[in-house]
């Protein structure tokens, strides 16, 4: 039986979170990491991976199916669940920024329409704001709205910025820096206390040695 | 998908029913607590269903009271479906109590209604609070009492060895913010980056305050909780009167807690930063192997009785009961056999039909009584003529 069950986030942040855990200690086989299965345990057997949606990594985590999981701060803002966040890891260094085509926010009409796949995001920054938006909500290619028409600007993330360009996007204001985050359940601290300030102190050690970058 | 009539199948969201095993269950864990809590003569209290908002809103803080269902009454008044029972309790404790010899000592099981629930885990709506309050005593003792209470509630769910509860004291913290002058906004950051367990940017907060080493020594304080010695590392770290005087406490606790061989159970956790505002001193969390959230907290509230007239000290505990309930359910589905026990006393005689003759329902009747009698449990078979 595994001491600790973690969540890795598919996508972007997935080989990063890989490499990193690896080199703290809790490896997973190439083998297992090119199967198609979406569970599986390291070569100690110390702990469980499972493979999830990046979004899902904050809810698994929340209702403690998975004891901690590795998600960039974008992530965990947007999903609005109560976790701890015991380390910041130099993985998936991104911004979350407000992009438009002019390179400022045109408000002629009192009201910006804002693409985005973060809506929780986008509202409270808007609101803090005071500035009345729409939120449109997309799952994927917001960097096309603007030019079609949907939407004023978009709020997402940028990482080299070359998606925005080549959609002819400007950075207008930078919301929130982002990296991925070590996050666990907060029943799992205190009943699983051990192995978790072990893997926090193995995963501590080795962001001070290493940057990554992406 | 849109309804242009609301389905009558429909069940509010956060709402379900109870039935079967998991009904019995939850019956079985209230009455062991209430047991429990007469055993250490607690007084059971039932409060209004509905209540005044405002009672809700000074009892508990306005944050956790807006999540309350609320409407009005005739005569325009906010009510709230009640979000919690202390509020009440410490309302009885000062006016239909007032007069009363202390301490005073009140237990219950009731459900409480949220509006909007704490957290995506806790999709629930209607949930089922069991506490107590011992109101008029600020001793050591009265502290034990409360702990000792919920230990042997546990232990008698046959938790024994599966569970943690993690103590703190809130002056540790508001003697650390004090110490540092902090203005609201950036206690409220200190007070964020503690209870979210961010070690590195907690140092990075403290670094602007106090000397980096001290920063260092600081943000150890938050890792994974222990026994006694974090109260010899806090100690080394801390020092204002404030926090030493918080950390003492604990101390003497942490001691008897010790001579009564109860410590396996128990940690400190300094990260336990929630609802500062509400609690004076001891504060506690209980988590139970098998819940994925705490299932139940507790402390000192020595300013709420104030709030409705009579200042006195305070201190209580509350468990869900739904969540004790599905940790139940899961273990015993992992070893049938480990969790009866607790269940025994619903375990009734078998439920076979017995032979009767169709045509003579007084002598079915007859027979049906006298096995009640012997405290069978008697399951009639309805099946015949139709009396139409």
């Amino acid at each position: 039986m595994p001491e600790l069950t973690i969540a890795v986030a598919k996508g972007r942040l997935q080989d990063a979170t890989l490499a990193l855990l690896a080199s703290a200690g809790a490896g997973v086989s190439s083998q297992d990491v090119s199967s198609r299965r979406l569970a599986v345990e390291d070569e100690s057997g110390r702990y469980r991976f499972i493979f999830v949606k990046s979004a899902d990594v904050p809810v698994y985590v929340e209702h403690g199916i998975a004891d901690c999981g590795i998600v960039g701060r974008d992530i965990l803002l947007e999903s609005g669940t109560d976790l701890l966040q015991p380390l910041t890891l130099e993985i998936g260094r991104c911004r979350l920024v407000v992009g438009a085509p002019t390179g400022k926010l045109l408000n002629e009409l009192g009201m910006l329409r804002v693409a985005t796949k973060y809506p929780r995001i986008a509202a409270a920054y808007f609101g803090a704001r005071g500035r009345p938006v729409e939120i449109i909500e997309l799952s994927g290619s917001v960097e096309l709205a603007p030019g079609l028409g949907l939407a004023d600007c978009i709020v997402d993330v940028v990482e080299s910025g070359r998606t925005f360009r080549e959609n002819g996007l400007k950075e207008v204001e930078v919301i929130e820096e982002s990296t991925g985050r070590l996050v666990v359940n907060r029943a799992s601290y205190q009943l699983k206390a051990k192995p978790i300030a072990s893997l926090i102190s193995s995963l501590r050690s080795e962001i001070s040695d290493l940057k990554y970058g992406d | 998908m849109d309804h242009t009539t609301e389905p009558l199948s429909e069940i509010p969201t956060g709402m379900r029913y109870y039935f079967g095993q998991e009904a019995r269950r939850r019956r079985a864990v209230e009455a062991t607590a209430m047991a429990v809590f007469d055993g250490w003569s607690y007084e059971e209290i039932t409060t209004p269903t509905i209540d005044y908002y405002s009672l809700f809103e000074h009892g508990m803080g306005r944050a956790e009271a807006e999540r309350a269902f609320r409407f009005t009454d005739n005569d325009g008044r906010l009510l709230a479906l009640r979000p919690d029972v202390t509020s009440a309790a410490a309302r009885a404790a000062a006016t239909l109590f007032a007069d009363r010899a202390r301490p005073l000592r009140l237990c219950y099981a009731a459900p409480v209604f949220r509006e909007r629930p704490q957290s995506h885990a806790e999709w629930r709506r209607e949930s089922t609070q069991i506490g107590c309050e011992l109101i008029g005593a600020n001793t050591r003792v009265a502290d034990l009492e409360v702990l000792a209470i919920v230990s042997e509630f546990l232990r008698r769910l046959d938790l024994e060895g599966n569970y943690s509860i993690t103590l703190n004291d809130v002056g540790i913290f508001n003697g650390v913010a004090e110490g540092l002058k902090l203005d609201p906004t950036s206690r409220e950051e200190l007070r964020q980056l503690i209870d979210v367990r961010n070690a590195a940017d907690l140092e990075r907060f403290l670094a602007s305050y106090v000397p980096a080493r001290q920063a260092e020594a600081f943000a150890q304080l938050i890792q994974p909780s222990g026994k006694r010695e974090s109260l010899d590392l806090a100690r080394s770290v801390i020092s204002n009167e404030q926090s030493r005087a918080a950390l003492d406490g604990l101390e003497s606790l942490w001691r008897i807690l010790d001579s009564l061989s109860l410590t396996d159970c128990f940690e400190i956790d300094f990260g336990d930063v929630a609802r500062l505002d509400y609690y004076t001193g001891l504060t506690f969390k209980i988590y139970v192997n098998g819940a994925g959230y705490r299932v139940g907290s507790g402390g000192r509230y020595d300013g709420l009785t104030a709030t409705f007239g009579k200042a006195e000290p305070a201190v209580g505990f509350v468990v869900d009961l739904d969540a004790l309930t599905d940790v139940l359910r899961v273990r015993e589905g992992n070893s049938p056999s480990a969790h009866q026990l607790q269940l025994e006393k619903l375990e009734l005689a078998g439920d076979e039909n017995f032979a009767h003759s169709p045509g003579d329902p007084a002598a079915l009747f007859l027979s049906a009584l006298e096995r009640r009698s012997r405290g069978e449990r008697v399951s009639l078979s309805l099946a015949g003529k139709s009396t139409e």
